[in-house]
């Protein structure tokens, strides 16, 4: 530490770790009280004041949850469908983002700043087009429809994202790999791609929960119940006049635990990535 | 050797939604778009009894249930319906019909069905009124239901009360008790200024949104009865008699059961679940309470309605299914409150724990504006309800406002 350990310093740094720890608390009370509903039996009305601790914690809404028709299916429809995208998205915008950041080519700008005027458009406002036009295509009540929809809706951000990265990487490395007589597709795959793997991975993570989290276009375009997502699924256990939360929350739960560990997985590259390319963009 | 499986692992991911292929049917298929919660005992009477019963009796038709979340049905139908696409039948909210009527989705029952009249004559006519729309009916009612006064006998036993208030005077000057076994008690409670809340009160104290025509609400939604019900409930609001909760705060129904409200009103629905999460409460209801209009409670429920681009026959023929005897005392079984009054006087209804108090609030209970522009002058009403609840203005300004927007709504 530069600085003398002074009585001030250690007050700063004291007030830094309370609100710190504010933060984290406010951050995890809902999840904690999601887990704790998760094992109230009948808990139809939420307590005031909140109890954190179950006084007869119970397994019975995971096995209500499991035993309902489609809730695993669900959750391996939302696997599919997010892993599918997470791996679309991130081959074609890597492929893509590469391209805007080294290549000149006619039109460059136009269409870069076209793609990213989509990230623009609310996505409400597209609702309705978007559904004649799956329509049209015979992607309504199909899953792979559902992953085009995904991706196409995710390339803009992440393709941002991964330029900036891009760029910041030196261009002596390719130049020594061309004079070594390598193609751009071989500079890409064998170079670019291993050193862009943090920022891969903020994409391939981001693009995961975006898909795995989609709720209001799974549910206008999925009529079989047998391909509904997860999000849909554990929407339909809430009811028109009261819901059993400790039901919702335990299936909400279960939806969590995939998130967390992908987290986890790719953590260490994760935070690099998002900062990565932030003071070169 | 680690990418290769890597590949072969996305190629497997990438074609597991692949793998599900409709396969060819002979029979018709006709989908039933409902708001039933999927674990609910109302879904189950219909996947496992009802419509394998129907099945049963009708080879050659399939019937497929499609739940919704309720909260984003209506939005997602209109979506699909303005995509071209759309169930067969569906159990709309009977605050919907006349909106999709109006849309020119929905197929006029009195012009498809020869038999329409047999079924209209079997029904409460105030849930069947919500199907008319510009002089044709889309739908027939599926099942009805009311709110009712629950109150707290154990609230009322400790504040000396002796009983539920019969008339709004008489909840009014109960305050003053049930406000002595504390700060936070309240003598009434309920969720927020929508119709579903606010309108009882309008109702049972003379005041209206509209005309009986239903072709302006000015005159009527700040006449002077309307406003005397919103000063009324903004009154209690204000003095701490009805719960703060009123304005939208989220704290609904629950205080109720853990003695800090002493009243709500409340539908069938509250049985099953009061039982299941309060065991040891004791429930005890009655009428809404009265005023110069008399005892006016509002009418809920669900029609069930035919697409437009249906399998007519098919879906007609479970339709039909619905109105019958078997079906609506089934679906009864699991709260859903039969619209056949012939019905009441079966053994079961005669011998029921509770739907007495709700049948009889069904006489004089009245439907929500069944107008298709409802959804709007409902938003219309709700806020004008919070700014009179929040005091900041007076009944009379925010529903002089309110009565010229709902007239232009009228008036489209």
């Amino acid at each position: 530490m530069i600085f003398a350990n002074t009585r001030s310093q250690r007050g700063f740094q004291i007030t830094i770790l309370a609100v710190l720890c504010l933060g984290a608390v406010v951050a995890m009370a809902p999840m904690v009280y999601m887990a704790s509903t998760a094992f109230k039996p009948n808990a139809y009305s939420p307590e005031f004041p909140p109890t954190f601790i179950p006084d007869n914690p119970t397994l019975k809404n995971f096995e209500t949850a499991f035993s309902s028709r489609n809730f695993v299916r669900a959750f391996f429809n939302s696997l599919g469908v997010a892993v599918a995208t997470s791996a679309l998205v991130t081959t074609l915008t890597a492929m893509m983002a590469y391209a805007f950041a080294r290549f000149e080519f006619r039109g460059k700008n136009p269409i870069y700043y076209s793609v990213l005027a989509m990230m623009m458009v609310p996505t409400m406002m597209l609702i309705i087009p978007q559904f004649m036009v799956a329509r049209r295509l015979g992607m309504l009540d199909s899953l792979p429809g559902l992953v085009l929809v995904y991706t196409a809706g995710a390339m803009a951000f992440n393709m941002f994202l991964l330029r900036g990265f891009f760029e910041t990487l030196p261009r002596e490395l390719e130049e020594s790999a061309l004079i070594d007589g390598a193609n751009h597709f071989v500079i890409f795959a064998r170079i670019m791609v291993p050193l862009a793997r943090p920022a891969l991975s903020t994409v391939a993570v981001f693009s995961f929960l975006g898909a795995w989290d989609e709720y209001i276009w799974a549910l206008t375009v999925l009529t079989d119940l047998e391909k509904r997502t997860l999000p849909v699924a554990i929407a339909n256990f809430r009811g028109q006049h009261a819901s059993d939360w400790g039901l919702v929350f335990a299936a909400s739960l279960t939806a969590v635990v995939p998130t967390i560990l992908l987290f986890i997985f790719f953590q260490r590259y994760f935070v690099k990535g998002i900062t990565a390319g932030a003071l070169k963009g | 050797m680690k990418r290769k499986l890597l590949i072969a692992l996305l190629v497997v991911v990438l074609a597991i939604p692949l793998g599900v292929t409709s396969a060819r049917q002979d029979t018709v298929t006709i989908e039933f778009w409902h708001t039933y919660n999927e674990v609910s005992p109302e879904n189950e009477m219909l996947v496992e009894t009802l419509i394998p019963m129907f099945e049963e009796a009708n080879p050659g038709i399939k019937v497929e249930s499609v739940p919704f979340p309720y909260d984003e049905f209506r939005q997602t139908m209109l979506t699909a319906l303005a995509g071209g696409e759309g169930p067969d039948l569906a159990r709309l909210d009977i605050i919907w019909s006349p909106e999709f009527a109006e849309l020119g989705v929905l197929e006029a029952l009195d012009e498809v069905m020869p038999d329409f009249q047999d079924y209209a004559d079997r029904v409460f006519p105030g849930p069947l009124s919500t199907n008319s729309y510009d002089g044709h009916y889309y739908g027939l009612p599926l099942d009805t239901n009311t709110r009712i006064l629950w109150w707290n006998a154990a609230m009322y036993e400790a504040a000396g009360i002796d009983g539920p208030p019969a008339t709004i005077d008489e909840l009014a000057a109960q305050c003053e008790a049930i406000k002595a076994l504390g700060d936070d008690k309240y003598v009434f409670s309920d969720g927020g200024t929508y119709g579903w809340a606010v309108l009882p009160w309008v109702w049972s104290m003379g005041g209206d949104v509209t005309d009986p025509d239903i072709t302006q609400a000015s005159g009527y939604l700040n006449g002077k009865a309307t406003v005397a019900a919103y000063e009324f409930l903004a009154e209690m609001v204000d003095n701490g008699c009805f719960s703060p909760s009123f304005l939208g705060g989220g704290l609904g129904t629950e205080g109720f059961f853990t003695d800090v409200f002493a009243t709500v009103l409340e539908g069938p629905w509250w049985y099953p679940l009061a039982e299941a999460q309060y065991p040891d409460f004791e429930i005890h209801t009655s009428l809404m309470p009265a005023g110069d209009g008399g005892s006016i409670s509002v009418v809920g429920g669900e029609n069930i309605a035919l697409f437009k681009g249906a399998e007519t026959e098919a879906a007609l023929a479970f339709l039909r299914f619905t109105q019958s005897d078997d079906y609506q005392l089934k679906m009864s079984e699991v709260g859903q409150l039969a619209v056949i009054p012939e019905l009441i006087e079966t053994d079961y209804f005669q011998n029921h724990p509770y739907y007495g108090t709700f049948l009889t609030q069904l006489e004089t209970a009245k439907a929500r504006t069944p107008h298709p522009r409802w959804t709007q002058m409902e938003e219309v009403l709700t806020e004008a309800g919070q700014l009179i609840l929040r005091g900041e203005a007076s009944a009379q300004e925010a529903l002089d406002m309110a009565a010229e927007e709902i007239d232009a709504l009228l008036a489209e």
